[in-house]
């Protein structure tokens, strides 16, 4: 539904994205990872049209994404930046509401319509409790969770959050991750996110895009595609990539690469694959049980 | 089971009622259907007694006194021996003192709004300043009387550009643009002062006064400017109470609820503008009316940002209330509005922010 022809995309002199073709796949749960700067926020912020293109067109359900109006693609598209800035003394119901925004015009402000969809988004990001609290005052996890309501009030096909786990401990992580999931699974969301951690990644993605320096280096299923090599050759780093013992999907262990870890580890250090086996063909995707996650 | 389930879900969406956001209400007139704080509804309520308690009071005190069945009786135009002073001598500047303070606190809100920053007021960021160097360079240069007004108007829009053209590079909620706007005042009010010391002494008292700003003297036309530009304002007003809302929310997150920040920002923004630099025009550069209106509503309502109706209330309300005392409480000597404007918000302001400080919410 989201794809990018010859996208061209940077900040000032800087050019990130030079001439990216990408199809996003709809109805499926989308994670984009890669090093840092090698433009996976850029490309999440130039699909959601907060950043404009040098060149190229990003295209929603195949129409340029500039030409359509903003309210409409907005009904059709919700966004999560990296880190909103939370509004003073607003309440938890009132940001969600603010999600209605696209179908409200200062004559009309709100319907019952309005009002079943905050309920309803409320209740799925599970912060339907907290609706009179000031969002100021919760917890990091608690506010992503708003947030993440915020963006399911505006019912959209499709939800972009970039790195919506960032500054969560590992508990809220998981609680959003598994949110987002259920977005998929049981409501026919698509969405596209943007993490941080590999393995989470492999847990949760239908479909993984690993980018580095600009460019997209592979893109397919976990399963196929997460292998040693592409962290190899993605982030410069050598792993072993072994099936979780939870969901069976490619769980990367980084290789040891510090002599002192090694000695207190009781194991030889190395920077180079054959010391330590490297499950190369784990990875293949004929290993894993072909049930979802 | 499907439709079971869906009777069920939509069932289960109605309990707390969600035909508005809490807290709110659901105001409709024909086709319009118009969300107000219920908070709001009471605080304009009870400011607009206090206004009307105020503008009676006014209109009474004074030499000669009057008593207030005979204000109202003036008022209704029934005829009364007090006809000159009230309706006359008094009125005229009363309705200035009302519509001047409405429109200061209407400027402040937009602004404060626009930049999330309660300092980024027009007195603060060199819209007042600009308008007061063009009047002193107008009143200081033997320029026909007339002439100030406009220059006015001209100098505090000009300043206004400036300090948007100097600090909204990176949007106009970065503290560079209040930082733009307190250098900009501050390199114009030195500008004023070098243009007094050089003047005529007598001119320079004029300029002085206009400077503080006062209602003494004017009345209807000056009224009639500033409630003729809040007018051909007010289909702006009536989307700025609804576009407001969002003030409070990043770029990033508005584009993403499909809001454009920028064009939303240069029309509140622009407002304000308007609104401040006709104002200061016409009765002087009255302080502070407009920076702390809009922070003391937005306490009464308690809204996470100013509410319009209720800050042009309360500007209105203040003026009032700073021209009575500047009026009667050294009587006979007169005080401009302008003297008493932070005399009396000042503290008001400062009550709030401990009492606010004292009980956390």
């Amino acid at each position: 539904m989201l794809s990018t022809r010859d996208l061209v995309a940077g900040y000032q002199e800087r050019t990130v994205l030079d001439g990216l073709d990408l199809d996003l796949p709809a109805d499926a749960f989308t994670v984009i990872v890669g090093p840092n700067a090698c433009g996976k926020s850029t490309l999440l912020r130039t699909m959601a049209r907060l950043l404009t293109p040098r060149r190229g067109t990003v295209l929603l359900d195949g129409a340029a994404i500039r030409e359509l109006p903003t309210r409409e693609v907005a009904r059709r598209l919700g966004v999560l930046p990296q880190s909103p800035l939370v509004p003073e003394g607003v309440t938890v119901a009132d940001l969600v509401g603010r999600g209605r925004q696209p179908y409200q015009r200062w004559w009309r402000q709100w319907s019952e319509q309005d009002g079943a969809a905050v309920d309803r988004a409320m209740r799925l990001a599970d912060v339907a409790d907290l609706a009179d609290r000031p969002v100021d005052t919760l917890s990091g996890g608690q506010r992503q969770r708003v947030w993440i309501a915020m963006t399911l009030a505006q019912d959209t096909e499709a939800l972009l959050l970039d790195e919506p786990t960032t500054f969560l401990d590992l508990a809220h992580q998981v609680e959003v991750l598994d949110l987002l999931h259920r977005l998929r699974a049981e409501r026919g969301r698509t969405v596209v996110a943007v993490l941080h951690d590999l393995n989470q990644a492999a847990r949760y993605a239908d479909h993984l895009i690993a980018m580095r320096a600009g460019a997209v280096v592979a893109a397919g299923p976990p399963r196929a595609i997460l292998t040693a090599d592409l962290i190899r050759e993605v982030f410069g780093l050598d792993c072993v990539v072994v099936p979780c013992p939870v969901t069976g999907a490619p769980l990367v262990v980084p290789a040891l690469t510090s002599p002192t870890l090694a000695a207190a580890a009781g194991s030889p250090a190395t920077g180079s694959p054959g010391a330590v086996p490297l499950a190369g063909e784990n990875t293949l995707a004929g290993v894993y049980p072909s049930e979802g996650i | 089971m499907t439709a079971a389930t869906q009777v069920a879900d939509r069932g289960s969406a109605a309990p707390n009622g969600t035909d508005r956001l809490p807290g709110r209400a659901l105001l409709r007139v024909g086709p319009v259907r118009v969300q107000i704080r219920r908070r709001s509804v009471l605080v304009a309520a009870a400011l607009t007694g206090l206004l009307a308690v105020a503008m009676v009071l006014s209109l009474s005190l004074g030499t000669p006194y009057v008593a207030p069945a005979d204000v109202l009786r003036a008022l209704a135009g029934t005829g009364t021996a007090y006809d000159l002073v009230v309706l006359d001598l008094r009125l005229p500047r009363l309705v200035l003192a009302a519509v001047a303070g409405a429109a200061f606190g209407v400027a402040g809100t937009l602004i404060q709004s626009v930049a999330r920053n309660p300092l980024a007021s027009p007195d603060v960021i060199g819209i007042t300043q600009g308008a007061g160097l063009a009047a002193t360079v107008a009143l200081t240069s033997g320029a026909a009387a007339v002439v100030v007004g406009p220059a006015a108007l001209a100098g505090g829009l000009v300043a206004a550009a400036v300090v948007f053209a100097l600090g909204a590079r990176h949007g106009l909620a970065a503290q560079r643009f209040v930082l733009a706007g307190v250098a900009v005042a501050f390199a114009l009010r030195a500008l004023i002062e070098v243009v007094m010391l050089t003047a005529d002494p007598i001119d320079g008292l004029r300029a002085q006064i206009w400077l503080i700003g006062t209602l003494a003297g004017r009345g209807w036309t000056e009224t009639a400017w500033i409630a003729g530009t809040l007018l051909l304002l007010l289909p702006v007003l009536a989307w700025a109470g609804w576009a407001l809302n969002s003030t409070a929310l990043d770029d990033d997150t508005a584009r993403g609820i499909g809001l454009r920040p920028v064009a939303r920002r240069i029309g509140l923004a622009g407002t304000g503008v308007i609104a401040a630099a006709m104002v200061t025009a016409q009765v002087g550069a009255v302080d502070f009316v407009a920076l702390v209106a809009p922070q003391v509503a937005r306490r009464l309502v308690r809204a996470e940002r100013p509410p319009l109706l209720c800050a042009a209330l309360l500007g209105a309300l203040l003026l009032v209330l700073a021209d009575l005392a500047g009026r009667r409480l050294f009587a006979p000597t007169q005080l401009p509005a302008g003297v008493l404007t932070a005399a009396i918000g000042g503290p008001y302001l400062l009550y709030l922010l401990l009492r606010g400080r004292r009980r956390p919410s």
